[in-house]
């Protein structure tokens, strides 16, 4: 059990004596999220910058369903991932045919297609008012009511969902997810179907991204349009990328910045995503490399210092 | 034609410097409130018109070279991130600045009131609209199609280095590209303003609509662009007339659908 | 038997016949080059050879089997691999992975693809070491490509397309970029895998091609200009004439 693990551990245990568990509870689910988002944006090398199209989808139709049809929660998962990895395949089919530019603003445009389909379906989605009402229906007995138990239930699920990431990245998978984010000509010409290889890594990205949609409704009783907005899907690649897309934990510590951020700052100021835009713009122009590279950095230069002082000392 | 504009614009940004514009909508916004603004200022239509989209192309002006300069190499996460930190900081700025809430421009006495086509009256200030925008694609047109500078921004979109290699100093080019889209988005919005109305989510419609036109007219191909442009704005307008709600489900619908029979746009090479 | 054979072999783009009724017949276990003045289509005609690009017109068959139109990712499947003229490899791997993911590639099974651990593959690994042994790397497996001399590069360029254990090799100007002691060792690398596979050989340096070559193709301006023994090549004044005594035949 390695270092980082262990860290992830400690910050499960403590969380919640640190912030309300609603919150704690966010951080975990958006870095679910960005887990999914990172297999295509730091191992593939695809920025896809449309998520919250199988993070809101899942959202809304799980909800409904559990809503409307009582759906339990283990399934409603189950459904959420179903129709994230859906979605996304109906999706990353359309974008993988192209690359660089376009492909960005594909997945943003299809982003926004399905955004106002549940901007003007408003009988089933609610449109601007969103979809309210969404229960927390109990699991294997346990009443998810109480915030802290549902924290549990989510920070469990967060485990399985990093575990089983880690087991993709570091699968044949993961290598040649990465040997097309390399080299996409070389890693066809040795024999790979890159085209498939991408929606793979879409589909699993959405199921992940579903996951956490259906999580998420769950956990304020509400899918919100904004679910299903491009500033969700801007909000994921922005978390994933300070906290470093070069890593699989990357995606964690930048939801723990982001949700910690924005949600201290939103209830000071109405016009909070102003702030956000400037660190987005700050991150962009000074921090690249995320917080993981950062750390980086600045490991490597205290070695150097502490290096130089021991020859001159 | 509007759509036309927007498309060119951007078009003529990503094809040249080769970076996601996220904050083109936000450009077409401020145009359009910057209009409001200095016309409800100096009791001047026209002139507002003038000095809007100026506005707006000083920004991007701004924009290029304090921001995006440093970034072209970096590499197209880190621009997108950039340009839609921007969107985000201007779209709450004109919030901070202009309320949030949307209002209304008339268009000036000249033009307002309907003109008898008779089969329909249709609104002077559109025909007027659809006028102007018709002639700004087609001077940028000639611009680009005629002049040095233009030439040279074309030479930009299709290979860089040749371009440096003559000793051009292409970042100059790129600054003036992005001033030139950045300019067409402002002049776009502050047209729109008397028809659509402002309001702070203006911009965001827009953009998803320029990405649209721009990707089925092929990344960088102006023709194609502004052909694209038309294509969704008539074609909007239809469905808008027998389905209003559809009507903007259905041009990212279309967009699915050609790219799904033709993965390189209608106009695209590749 | 004929391994490797192509009929009337056409890439038009446009006007220009980049590649024009080429007719080959590579023979098994030999060495044939191809050469000929820059632009003469040889890059072309491999890229036609692995499904890089789709032919005008002509077919491509191996080992009796019509592959013609086969896209690029089921070439290699097919015993066709290649090797590039300017180095393409990943940047970001150490050397193992780089030929690992290549070998992995054509491993019978691909069980366990997303979530069995990518070291659990033993004849995967075996196989990519033995390939980096092959061009004398396997000391440096674990470097990462960017610590590596540019000689090395083109060594692993060479490994990568050794790893698809493939029957037939396209080796693309290996040598391009190297001094003349890494020209030297690579010529006795070209002649260890002689007789291992067939191999076609594009390459420049003239003493390469006339020591190791068993036949030679000669290309100009997209077509087959002359066909024979390096002795044969050697005395054929249309092929003086195609290099405007630019090289000492």
């Amino acid at each position: 059990m390695n270092r980082a693990l262990i860290a992830i551990l400690a910050a499960i245990v403590l969380l919640p004596f640190l912030v309300r568990p609603a919150i704690a509870s966010e951080i975990w689910i958006f870095a679910i999220f960005g887990l999914g988002l990172n297999l295509l944006l730091g191992y593939t090398g695809l920025l896809s910058f449309g998520q919250s199209t199988f993070f809101g989808s899942a959202a809304y139709v799980a909800g409904w369903l559990m809503k409307i049809h009582g759906l339990n929660a283990l399934l409603a998962l189950i459904v959420g991932a179903g129709v994230g990895a859906l979605s996304a395949a109906v999706v990353g089919y359309l974008c993988v045919q192209r690359s660089g530019l376009y492909f960005i603003m594909l997945t943003f445009a299809l982003n926004q297609l399905f955004y106002f389909v549940a901007y003007q379906w408003t009988s089933v989605t609610g449109g601007e008012d969103g979809m309210p009402g969404i229960p927390r229906p109990a699991f294997l007995g346990i009443d998810f009511g109480n915030p802290v138990a549902y924290y549990v239930f989510v920070s469990v699920l967060f485990l399985v969902a990093l575990l089983v990431m880690r087991r993709i990245v570091e699968s044949p998978l993961g290598k040649i997810l990465q040997a097309i984010r390399e080299n996409e000509v070389r890693a066809e010409a040795v024999g790979y179907d890159t085209a498939r290889f991408k929606l793979a890594a879409f589909v699993i990205g959405g199921a992940f991204s579903g996951l956490a949609g259906v999580l998420y409704a769950m956990l304020f009783g509400i899918v919100p349009l904004e679910a299903i907005g491009f500033v969700t899907s801007g909000n994921v690649v922005f978390a994933t990328l300070i906290g470093g897309s070069g890593s699989l934990y990357g995606p964690v510590i930048g939801s723990f910045v982001f949700i910690w951020l924005s949600e201290s700052v939103s209830t000071l100021w109405a016009r909070w995503p102003l702030l956000l835009g400037v660190a987005f713009v700050i991150v962009v122009l000074f921090f690249r490399g995320g917080v993981v590279e950062a750390w980086a950095r600045f490991s490597a230069w205290r070695e150097r210092k502490w290096r130089s002082s021991r020859q001159t000392g | 034609m509007l759509y036309a504009l927007m498309g060119l614009g951007l078009s003529l940004i990503t094809g040249v410097l080769n970076i996601p514009n996220f904050a083109h909508g936000a450009l077409f916004a401020i145009g359009a409130y910057l209009l409001a603004s200095v016309a409800n200022l100096i009791g001047n239509f026209w002139l507002a018109l003038v000095v809007a989209p100026l506005g707006a192309a000083l920004l991007g002006l701004a924009i290029e070279y304090l921001g995006i300069r440093r970034l072209y190499a970096a590499g197209h996460d880190y621009q997108l991130l950039f340009t839609f930190g921007l969107a985000l900081i201007l779209s709450e700025a004109i919030i901070l600045v202009w309320g949030p809430v949307g209002y209304s421009h008339l268009p000036p006495p000249v033009l307002r009131g309907g003109v008898d086509l008779g089969f329909t009256f249709y609104p002077k200030y559109r025909l007027f609209v659809m006028a102007a925008a018709g002639l700004l694609v087609l001077a940028t047109w000639l611009f680009l199609e005629k002049t040095r500078y233009g030439a040279i921004m074309r030479a930009g979109i299709e290979n860089k280095e040749m371009v440096s290699l003559l000793g051009i100093d292409i970042h100059r080019v790129f600054t003036g590209a992005f001033a030139l889209g950045a300019y067409l988005a402002g002049i776009a919005g502050a047209l729109t303003a008397p028809i659509r109305g402002l309001s702070p989510g203006m911009g965001v419609d827009m953009l998803g609509i320029a990405f649209v036109v721009v990707a089925l007219g092929g990344l960088g191909n102006l023709l194609g662009a502004i052909a694209a442009g038309l294509l969704i704005g008539v074609t909007q307008a239809i469905v808008a007339a027998h389905w209003t709600e559809a009507s903007s489900v259905v041009i990212y619908a279309v967009m699915a659908a050609v790219l799904l029979v033709r993965p390189q746009g209608l106009f695209g090479i590749r | 038997m004929a391994i490797l054979e192509t009929d009337r072999l056409t890439k038009s783009f446009g006007a220009l016949a980049a590649v024009s009724g080429v007719s080959l017949a590579i023979e098994a276990g030999t060495l044939h080059s191809v050469i000929g003045p820059n632009g003469a289509g040889k890059t072309t005609l491999f890229n036609l050879l692995t499904g890089s690009l789709r032919p005008s017109s002509g077919r491509i068959v191996l080992d009796g089997r019509d592959i013609t139109g086969t896209p690029a990712h089921r070439v290699p499947h097919l015993g066709l691999a290649r090797s590039f003229q300017r180095t393409n490899v990943f940047p970001a791997f150490s050397l193992l992975d780089n030929v690992w993911v290549a070998a992995f590639a054509r491993a019978p099974s691909r069980r366990g693809l997303a979530w069995r651990r990518a070291d659990r593959y033993p004849e995967v690994k075996e196989r990519a070491l033995a390939a980096l042994a092959d061009v004398g790397l396997a000391g440096q497996a674990e470097r990462p490509v960017r610590e590596i001399s540019h000689g090395e590069q083109r060594q692993l360029e060479l490994a990568i397309a050794l790893a698809a254990a493939p029957r037939v090799l396209l080796l693309d100007e290996p040598a391009a970029g190297l001094s003349p002691e890494e020209t030297k060792k690579l010529v006795a690398l070209v002649r260890t895998l002689k007789g291992r596979y067939t191999i076609v050989l594009i390459e420049h340096k003239m003493d390469i091609i006339m020591s190791v070559s068993d036949r030679i193709s000669v290309m100009h301006f997209g077509s087959l200009i002359a066909e024979g023994t390096p002795a044969e090549i050697q005395k054929n004044s249309e092929v003086r004439r195609a290099y405007l005594g630019g090289v000492a035949a």
